[in-house]
């Protein structure tokens, strides 16, 4: 089964978060612009308060400029002319009427005239230096927009940007904390999506109740793991019906066949039903692994469930000619289901039963500590062989019909049940060991 | 010994007239019934020794009537015969109150042997003569006799024998053999056991017993029949 291609780090899509924080800076750029447009179209169609701003914008620059005198100071960008000095009267300029000083930031007075090729703007403004009023009389000649684009650009800093950059700013924070609080029950979910095994039935998302988009999807979900489960355990109780249901015609062919008279095809038809037997009773077993709940585990000892074990097995084993014996190494007391302990061993057994040669003897071991291990002392398994041994219906030879390949798949199931493993490795001195581990129980209270 | 007579509550027929069959030839008389009420009715009229019960049948559970017949103080062994072979099925159905739990398919050598062994349990026997192989032994004379003649044990190998061919085919466990010799008197050894085995042995052999007791390191013992006799 290849499970790469569902891996956590799946596509690499853009997250939600840039995709919003992309389209905030699409709306901000475009809003700008819109700003942008707005101020040059206002401005245009209002001359008169453009040429007020240029010359306030020069008067800021002359004063700001101190002692220098303000006339040799750089005028507005494509001035035809230009100039700027202070005086003490007003009675040179014509037409010039000008109220008190108003000493404010605003052109006290501004007069914008059409001239041959283009335009003269005058302006007067009180400024105070040395403690003393004065007037500062500007002019200006110049044509077209050219000159403007310090007074635009002014504007535009003044309207557009100084507004929008916090707000954008405020914004693109504001969309981190959103995105990351609508966020965390989805990843909440996800993590419980993962964890998720159809072999310990699926537990349900838990539900969050906000954000409500995200509610209708975990119920969603658990509506269809519902369905799942259902299905799983049809197949399940399927396997496990079907299983049991062949028991009464294979006694009924089994002691039918002890009937014929004796030869060599009712010797083989016994082989067949004995073969049939062992698959039927290895599939219910197997259903039944998957679905015993580590709930029902108890204090067991591995000692006692493998004496009883090697005690049944024994006589079997003797009529092949072979030995079996058992140790215990101590501290053999597990949490554990004896019945399935029982299935480890006796499938372990009839492993080793089977696929060691001859006579060899076979060592069934409990401990030391959480951990059972039978041994064989055959030729030990071929490396190639070693990570597809627990397969389910795995066989070395599947032109041998004894056995179903599903012993050790069973064994292994059972150990992940009970919190353990099931492992084979080749003894040093010859044979394989097969070990199953287990959690030990946890020290008995005194009663 | 009187012929033995068992209840067989099975609701499949032709499985249930193979059982009847199986065991008819190895010396059972099989009534047979099949459901609950049948066999309500079966256990008021006639006193049988044993019954093979069936779990699943057409007007109840069998292990219902199981604990129904247990809450009537019955005891008469009950073996369950059943296609349910579950991880809990044998423990709920001992917890229920039956003696022996078999899962099916089964052979009818196998069959027999536990109804003959739950038959012999105390209680449901009397004092007999036990016999595997040329071996006899006489429970309540505490004589044992190889080949036709007697020869000479001490109580505790009597004893330890008696164990054994009680559970011929089978292992029995070192504490269930030890508790054998306690029973006699009260010193024994660490190795008391092993030394006793060994001795036991040695009179068989010599006697030229055809039985074998085999040794199951870590276990216990066990004796069995000669192979050329049906097993």
């Amino acid at each position: 089964m290849d499970k790469a291609g569902n891996r956590k780090t799946g596509p690499t899509g853009p997250t939600l978060f840039r995709q919003i924080a992309l389209r905030l800076s699409g709306f901000t750029l475009l809003f700008a612009a819109m700003d942008v447009a707005i101020v040059v179209v206002t401005y245009s169609s209002q001359p008169e308060s453009l040429a007020q701003e240029l010359l306030s914008l020069e008067a800021e620059r002359v004063q700001s400029a101190t002692d220098t005198d303000p006339d040799y100071l750089a005028g507005p960008p494509g001035a035809d002319r230009w100039s700027a000095r202070y005086i003490d009267d007003l009675g040179e300029i014509a037409g010039a009427s000008v109220g008190s000083a108003n000493g404010g930031r605003l052109m006290d007075w501004t007069r914008r005239e059409r001239i041959a090729g283009g335009y003269r703007i005058t302006g007067v403004r009180s400024v105070v230096r040395h403690g003393k009023q004065h007037w500062l009389l500007m002019q200006f000649e110049g044509d077209g927009i050219r000159p403007y684009a310090p007074v635009i650009l002014d504007e535009i800093v003044q309207h557009v940007a100084v507004p929008l950059i916090p707000l954008s700013t405020l914004l693109l924070i504001f969309n981190i904390v959103a995105v990351r609080r609508v966020l965390k029950p989805l990843r909440q979910a996800e993590a419980e999506v993962d964890a998720l095994d159809p072999d310990n039935g699926f537990h349900r998302l838990s539900e969050v109740t906000e954000p409500r988009e995200v509610n209708t999807l975990v119920r969603a979900v658990n509506r269809a793991l519902m369905r799942l489960d259902e299905a799983m355990a049809m197949l399940r109780s399927f396997t496990a019906n079907a299983a049991h249901e062949l028991r009464t015609p294979l006694s009924i062919m089994q002691l039918s066949l002890d009937r014929l008279p004796p030869g060599e095809v009712r010797d083989e038809l016994q082989a067949d039903t004995q073969h049939m037997t062992r698959l039927v009773e290895q599939m219910l077993d197997l259903a039944q692994a998957d679905a015993l709940a580590p709930e029902l585990l108890e204090q067991v000892d591995l000692a006692d469930i493998g004496r009883e074990v090697v005690a049944a097995m024994a006589p079997k084993a003797f009529a092949d000619h072979r030995d079996l014996q058992f140790a215990c190494h101590g501290n053999t007391i597990v949490l554990g289901h004896a019945e399935a302990i029982t299935r480890i061993y006796r499938n372990l057994i009839d492993n080793a039963l089977k696929h060691a040669p001859g006579q060899t003897a076979i060592d069934v071991i409990a401990g030391p500590g959480p951990q059972l291990s039978v041994r064989d002392h055959g030729a030990g398994i071929a490396d190639e062989d070693l990570p597809r041994l627990f397969d389910r219906f795995w066989r070395k030879d599947r032109r041998k019909t004894d056995g179903a390949g599903l012993g050790l798949g069973i064994v292994q199931k059972l150990a992940q049940v009970h919190g353990g493993t099931a492992m084979v490795e080749n003894a040093a001195d010859g044979g394989a060991v097969f070990r199953v581990t287990f959690l030990a129980a946890e020290p008995a209270k005194p009663a | 010994m009187s012929i033995m007579r068992l209840l067989l509550v099975e609701d499949n027929a032709r499985l249930a007239s193979l059982i009847r069959e199986g065991l008819d030839r190895q010396g059972f008389a099989v009534d047979w019934c099949e459901s609950v009420a049948g066999a309500e009715h079966a256990l008021k009229i006639n006193a049988y020794d044993l019954m093979l019960l069936d779990l699943g049948l057409p007007d109840g559970e069998g292990l219902d009537l199981v604990r129904k017949l247990r809450r009537a103080k019955l005891m008469l062994p009950i073996l369950i015969l059943t296609a349910r072979g579950g991880l809990d099925d044998r423990v709920l159905g001992l917890d229920a109150g039956a003696d022996d739990y078999l899962i099916k398919p089964f052979q009818i050598p196998e069959l027999a042997a536990r109804c003959r062994a739950l038959l012999r349990r105390p209680g449901a026997s009397l004092g007999t003569t036990l016999i595997v192989g040329n071996i006899s032994l006489d429970t309540a004379e505490r004589t044992v006799m190889v080949g036709g003649h007697t020869i000479e044990a001490t109580p505790r190998e009597v004893s330890l024998l008696e164990r054994l061919l009680r559970r011929a085919g089978h292992v029995v466990a070192k504490p269930a053999l030890e508790g054998a010799l306690y029973s006699m008197d009260a010193e024994v050894t660490p190795n008391a056991l092993e030394a006793c085995m060994s001795r036991l042995r040695k009179r068989l052999n010599a006697a030229a017993a055809d039985v074998q007791i085999r040794t199951v390191h870590g276990v216990g013992y066990a004796l069995f029949a000669p192979v050329s006799t049906d097993g």
